[in-house]
């Protein structure tokens, strides 16, 4: 009872700290999204097949654009027990041309049906096996104008577009999915240094059950390195620093949300000294009085987290489309039990004080 | 005067010293006190007597060198203090010198928010705090906060949370310290009206000795020494 109506009517000192934890749980939810938009957009294209796992040449450390592979490791990672699928995966970093001028483009080279093959068409179709000059395209190429029967063009080499997909991106850059053949085509059109090795592929995609041993497969194909997709996604250049370093403003901004919980209450306490002093006197326990400080910073931050998320969600609808900004439930929620636990630990060291005020100065005192 | 009953509260040997040695203070000395059932007492003594350690030890709030307090058959002296915690809340009423009400509760939740000290049931409660309220000339009030509250209607409603919890004793200190003379006389008469007709016992901490025609019996506490004076008109010279 106290507690609460405490808030309802202590009216301005509540809603400074309510404010000051939704501007910290805003700043949160936005690094979170940009840390999410930079995970999700670099990662897509490894996330989003039906790949479980990649092997890589030893010298790449798990990224495929740095790998370099021959076709013919197929074959050998395919006979692996284990293994249910295996397909090559040719990638290429490049500008292009679509039906309104230049694009950002990672082209991947696949055998469609096989591992490797992206799981979230939205539109159209992928290509088919054998089937040249066609590519599905990400769908973030929809706002340069490209769409299911557009041409995109790298090189002198063009190929239509049959379908979208979504999630795909890879290093931030959209996708464009095709046959290795069309893949290699393009490849040599940009890089001329890099003809004359028909077979050259970057990757093995492999689609695995949860008998496959990674040393077998290191065995069966020398000189490559096992990877799961998320241990691949995670191997892209740069990705796992962006997150650690993220993560640790992320952090450390929630450890300040904390120290403003313990502050605001520590004042609070010292503030209503007499007043606890009087309320012990009258029978009142530490536990009791502590208990409602407690429920105090509860409601505190969940206030803070809906304003807070709330101002989020709003500054991600100005957001420019350029900003890889997403915004996920997970992040919101683990973001909020963060939130909620930080202002409990900061309301916890007012504990202390309120246990050492002593009801016998409730008498006297004045006189 | 009435028939003597039972003290309900007897005071023995009572000492509080603080410091140690050559700094040793002796704040009371071997007070004894009996108040019987029923009593409105006053505790008369002039600033750093010893009056406010006195009734601290009696309310449970300070625990004493030496002797023994013991309220009806309770031994306060003796509790935890988390007993302490609890006989505070259920058997001691306290009025403070300014009334120290819980400012961002209105005149009854602060009655209501002592029942729920000791967990009585809430519709109980609600009919004791409208009684209560009622009796104090506070039935219009009851919805105020204690910033719109006069001086006098504050004490009051303090009074109305000492009686909540149906105490056995009553422990008033400096009632009418914040208070004018018209002011406090009213306050301090309808103070020993609610406790008299409840049949409560009441010690009442004051150093006015205007207010001592209210009570039944006086002590006196002079540098820590406890007296029992007869009248209160023998003080008056």
């Amino acid at each position: 009872m106290l507690a609460l109506r405490e808030i309802q009517r202590g009216g301005g000192r509540f809603a400074a700290v309510v404010g000051a934890l939704a501007l910290i749980v805003f700043l949160v939810l936005v690094l979170g999204a940009l840390a999410d938009g930079l995970f999700y957009g670099a990662t897509g294209a490894v996330r989003s097949t039906t790949a479980t796992a990649y092997l890589t040449s030893s010298d790449a450390a798990g990224s495929l654009i740095r790998s370099r592979l021959d076709e013919s490791d197929v074959a050998g990672a395919s006979s692996v027990p284990g293994v249910t699928s295996a397909g090559p995966v040719g990638v290429l970093l490049t500008g292009g041309n679509g039906p309104q001028g230049a694009l950002d483009l990672a082209v991947f080279g696949i055998e469609p049906g096989a591992a490797g093959t992206p799981t979230t068409l939205v539109a159209g179709r992928l290509p088919e096996a054998g089937e040249d000059g066609v590519a599905a395209v990400d769908t973030r190429l929809e706002d340069k104008g490209v769409e299911i029967g557009s041409t995109i063009s790298v090189g002198d080499v063009s190929a239509t577009v049959v379908g979208l997909v979504s999630d795909v991106s890879y290093q931030l850059q959209p996708t464009a999915w095709t046959s290795v053949a069309t893949w290699r085509q393009m490849r040599d059109a940009v890089r001329p240094e890099l003809r004359g090795q028909p077979t050259a592929v970057n990757a093995i995609a492999l689609t695995t059950d949860g008998t496959v041993s990674a040393t077998a497969l290191t065995a069966a194909v020398p000189g490559t390195t096992y990877l799961t997709a998320d241990e691949t996604a995670l191997a892209i250049p740069g990705v796992k620093q962006q997150r650690s370093t993220l993560n640790s403003i992320i952090y450390t901004t929630l450890a300040v949300a904390a120290l403003v919980v313990a502050l605001f209450f520590a004042l609070l306490v010292l503030e209503k000294r007499e007043l606890f002093a009087a309320l012990k006197a009258l029978g009142s326990s530490t536990g009791r009085l502590g208990r409602g400080v407690i429920l105090q910073a509860v409601v505190a931050s969940a206030l803070g987290i809906i304003l807070g998320a709330v101002l989020a969600r709003l500054f991600g609808l100005v957001i420019p489309a350029q900003v890889p900004a997403l915004f996920r439930t997970e992040t919101l929620l683990t973001i909020t039990a963060f939130t909620l636990v930080a202002g409990v630990v900061g309301a916890l060291f007012s504990l202390r004080r309120i246990a050492k005020i002593d009801p016998a100065t409730a008498i006297g005192g004045v006189l | 005067m009435t028939e003597t009953v039972e003290p309900i509260l007897r005071v023995e040997g009572l000492r509080k010293t603080y410091g140690e040695g050559h700094t040793q203070v002796v704040a009371v000395d071997a007070a004894d006190m009996t108040v019987d059932e029923g009593e409105f007492v006053a505790l008369l003594g002039p600033s750093g007597s010893g009056k406010t350690t006195l009734i601290s030890m009696i309310g449970g709030l300070l625990a004493p060198t030496r002797g023994t307090v013991s309220l009806g058959p309770a031994d306060v002296t003796a509790m935890s203090s988390k007993d302490l915690t609890r006989f505070r809340a259920g058997q001691v009423g306290f009025v403070f010198q300014t009334a120290n009400l819980v400012p961002f509760l209105t005149a009854r939740e602060n009655l209501l928010y002592v029942a729920s000290l000791v967990r009585t049931p809430k519709k109980d409660a609600h009919q004791r705090a409208d009684q209560l309220l009622e009796e104090l000339g506070l039935a219009d009030r009851a919805g105020n906060l204690p910033e719109q509250l006069s001086g006098g209607e504050r004490q009051r409603v303090a009074i109305g949370r000492a009686l909540m919890n149906d105490p056995d004793l009553v422990l008033v200190d400096e009632p009418t310290a914040a208070l004018d003379t018209a002011m406090g006389r009213s306050v301090v008469q309808l103070l020993r009206r609610e406790i008299k007709s409840r049949g409560k016992t009441g010690i009442m901490v004051t150093h006015d000795l205007r207010m001592v025609e209210y009570t039944d019996r006086v002590f006196e506490i002079l540098d820590g020494v406890l007296t029992h004076v007869e009248t209160p008109s023998a003080l008056e010279h």
